[in-house]
């Protein structure tokens, strides 16, 4: 549906203006589409959200690119290349992009498929395909990594650190320039304006503090080789199963140099090996939490679970105390606007014009301040309680009646505690009615206050995996490097790929894009991997 | 359907597709205010108003406009926004007439680009055009200031002479051809948008609007009956 009018929405004033919204033109210093149009691309991680969004727009901007190589892994049987075009090709975002430019037939004459896998050496691509892509390639653009806030260690550091070092010595091997994706996260346990020009080599977010300690990544992998081999060895000693402790220790580590997870941790690691390596041509992109698109490949498509859609689904089912910051920012943007930020980095790489490090987030031009969100939530739980024809008829009033409200930790964890108190003194009327009445009466209740737990301490875990973004820091990334750099654009590819966030209408966005992208694309695997879980 | 559509269908709202009362709107959103507590002080200030608007709408049309769009005054556009959806459930949907869907279905079928050309508010027409798939919404727009409604609305105010203007730079703009297309109404105010169209159609008239279509010899359709009589250009698609 489209609407007519000569009125936009400025949405850092809050104010409907008249005519169009102003739009700078390019100074041209660099040119996308001369740069994406004689110069071959590599990418890896193209199976990923962001990836495949990525490879979507690269096909339906820059129909002209002359050739673009996709690095894909191999699972089980199906190999690297029939993954592509049976998975990836397929997806929903692709499909439509697939179709408009002509068909898989027509793109098989552009993309090359390459098999290969960041774990091993390399990244794993063979030697003959290495010695066939060797000076053909200008630039590696690097996706792939593991999201998983909280693994065991292990599973972080082998992508993230170990795979980094495949990927540079990938990247030196093809002589080309590298383009690698971390997040801007790596900031660590800080608050305010997170500038880009902080040095990347020997940074941990600690430091400011005035320690002594130095971080130097060679000294934390013998830490993490000493570390794993410990807790494997210690199997029979310690009680507690490994991947547990490992997960732990890689916990307290990221603490320990004040980083919020591994994930984050072990992701700045990766860009410090980048940044240690001399004569290496870089630039390291930082995005923010990546959200539903805005536009493209059409609004609201979403994947996985890595993203706020946890919170989403949670204030959907009708969470009432949200502790946020009232009056910080969530630094989430949309995943198409980073693929538009990729792809500029990408060119302004190519053409040698580039900064090493550029944040892509909202805040810094178009903040949604945390309060809003909550509101938000509260009015998605009003409607879907509302028209709920399942469940307790009281609780559903409640959830629909009852809105959101900020509430501080202190608070939160006194709810916590009263409702675990009340579900106790349930659980103990309901096991002395079962002593008295029989299990055959009382047992399907107790089963549903076991039900009721269960989901209520699920809750409670992924509140407090996000508590980090949304309490306990405040974060504003600034974003002048990607600015500048989208400025030096011709006018031309501006028509195709541009830096604007400050366009998002929040309201319109997390109301009619976001939360039904996730109700489409995310709860129903939501509620299958919770019934293949349980 | 073929690319090119020279054509357009375009409609009225209220009255028209639907029956919408601006006085349940707004006793919705005083229902639906952030807390219980809220939402029976809000709900009484309604019900203290609605003698008022009653005297009002007697008074005139444009007056109790006016008066209604500044109800909004003070509200926060994400409210509006988030509860656009559960509005529609609750308000719209129940009061859409029996044949206005087939109405629609009808003039898409028959190659017209349906556009809805109404007073009413952008947020609470979203859900509605989304139901019937329309395809493009020329409407009205609250003003804000730093996000709160100030209870005026931006011009130009959509209504009567408006439209027609509205009408006819969409045209304008679109390649359309007005001798071409159609427009449904059922109020006496919008005569100026009926008139600009080749295939003018009084749609659930009033009486005034009756009076008007029986001297130029338009057509005159009941959508609010069961099985209405689709005027002749309307006959061939097999919709119905």
């Amino acid at each position: 549906m489209k609407s007519r009018t000569t009125w936009h929405w400025n949405a850092v004033r809050g104010e409907y203006e008249n005519g169009q919204p102003h739009v700078h033109p390019g100074t041209g210093e660099i040119s996308a589409i001369d740069a994406f149009s004689n110069r071959s691309v590599l990418l890896l991680g193209g199976t990923g959200f962001v990836g495949k969004v990525l490879l979507a727009m690269i096909l339906d901007r820059f129909p002209e690119i002359k050739h673009l190589v996709v690095q894909t892994r191999r699972k089980k049987n199906v190999t690297g290349e029939q993954r592509f075009y049976s998975e990836v090709l397929k997806s929903p975002p692709l499909r439509p992009v697939v179709e408009r430019a002509g068909g898989e037939r027509v793109l098989r004459e552009k993309i090359e498929v390459v098999e290969g896998d960041l774990d091993q050496p390399l990244c794993g691509i063979s030697a003959e395909n290495l010695e066939h892509l060797k000076g053909r390639v200008d630039v590696v653009v690097n996706l792939a990594g593991v999201v998983d806030f909280d693994p065991p260690v292990n599973e972080s550091v082998e992508p993230n650190v170990h795979g980094t070092q495949h990927l540079i010595d990938l990247v030196r091997a093809l002589g080309a320039k590298l383009v690698h994706v971390s997040t801007a996260y790596v900031a660590g346990q800080k608050n305010g304006r997170i500038s880009e020009d902080t040095p990347i080599l020997g940074y941990f977010p600690r430091r400011t503090d005035g320690t002594t300690e130095r971080f130097e990544v060679a000294e934390e992998l013998k830490w993490y080789e000493q570390f794993v081999a410990e807790t494997r060895a210690s199997r029979g000693s310690d009680q507690r199963p490994v991947r547990e402790r490992l997960r732990e220790g890689g916990m307290n580590r990221a603490e320990h140099w004040g980083w919020t997870n591994t994930y984050t941790y072990t992701k700045s690691m990766g860009e410090q090996l980048i940044a240690a390596t001399s004569g290496l041509d870089y630039a390291i992109v930082r995005p923010a939490i990546v959200e539903s698109s805005l536009e493209f490949p059409f609004p609201g498509w979403n994947e996985g679970f890595t993203t706020s859609a946890p919170l989403v689904l949670m204030g959907g089912e009708g969470v009432k105390g949200w502790p946020v910051r009232k009056d910080g920012p969530l630094e989430i943007i949309p995943v198409d606007i980073v693929a538009e930020g990729i792809l500029i980095v990408t060119a302004a790489v190519l053409c040698g014009k580039h900064k090493h490090v550029y944040h892509l987030a909202s805040a810094d031009q178009n903040p949604i301040m945390l309060p809003r969100l909550v509101a938000f939530l509260g009015m998605n739980s009003r409607y879907k309680h509302k028209h709920k024809k399942t469940g307790n008829r009281l609780a559903n009033l409640w959830k629909a009646y009852v809105e959101t409200e900020v509430i501080s930790v202190q608070s939160l964890q006194a709810r916590r505690a009263r409702l675990h108190r009340g579900l106790d003194v349930i659980h103990a009327v309901l096991t002395l009615g079962k002593t008295v009445l029989g299990p055959n009466r009382v047992g399907p209740y107790l089963k549903s206050l076991r039900d009721t737990r269960r989901q209520i301490r699920a809750q409670e875990i992924t509140l407090d995996k996000f508590l980090p973004f949304m309490f306990h820091n405040s974060f504003i990334f600034e974003t002048s490097n990607i600015r500048e750099t989208a400025r030096t654009l011709t006018n031309e590819d501006l028509k195709r790929i541009r830096w604007n966030p400050e366009i998002i209408d929040w309201a319109d966005y997390w109301v009619n894009i976001h939360t039904k992208g996730i109700e489409k694309w995310i709860r129903p695997m939501f509620t299958t991997t919770r019934k293949t879980a349980g | 359907m073929t690319g090119f559509m020279n054509k357009a269908a375009f409609y009225d709202l209220d009255g028209t597709l639907l029956s919408c009362n601006l006085v349940t709107m707004y006793a919705y959103y005083a229902r639906n205010d952030r807390s219980p507590v809220k939402s029976v002080y809000q709900f009484m200030k309604v019900l203290l108003s609605v003698p008022v608007l009653f005297g009002l709408d007697l008074y005139s049309r444009s007056a109790f406009n006016v008066f209604s769009f500044r109800a909004y005054r003070g509200m926060h556009r994400d409210r509006l926004i988030g509860l656009a959806d559960d509005l529609f459930e609750v308000t719209l949907k129940p009061s859409i007439f029996p044949k206005a869907q087939a109405l629609i279905d009808t003039t898409r079928a028959l190659g017209y680009r349906n556009v809805l050309v109404t007073g009413t508010l952008d947020f609470t027409i979203r859900p509605i055009a989304l139901h019937f798939g329309i395809d493009e919404v020329i409407c009205n727009r609250l003003e804000f200031r730093n996000h709160i409604a100030t209870g005026k609305v931006l011009p130009p105010l959509l209504a009567e002479n408006e439209k027609a203007v509205a009408i006819r730079d969409y045209a304008a703009q679109e390649n359309i051809d007005l001798r071409e297309s159609c427009a449904f109404s059922d109020s006496n105010s919008d005569v100026p948008m009926l008139s600009s169209v080749g295939y003018p159609v009084a749609t659930n008239p009033s009486r005034r609007l009756r009076r008007v279509a029986l001297q130029n010899n338009w057509p005159i359709l009941e959508l609010r009956e069961e099985s209405p009589k689709f005027p002749p250009f309307l006959r061939t698609a097999k919709v119905l």
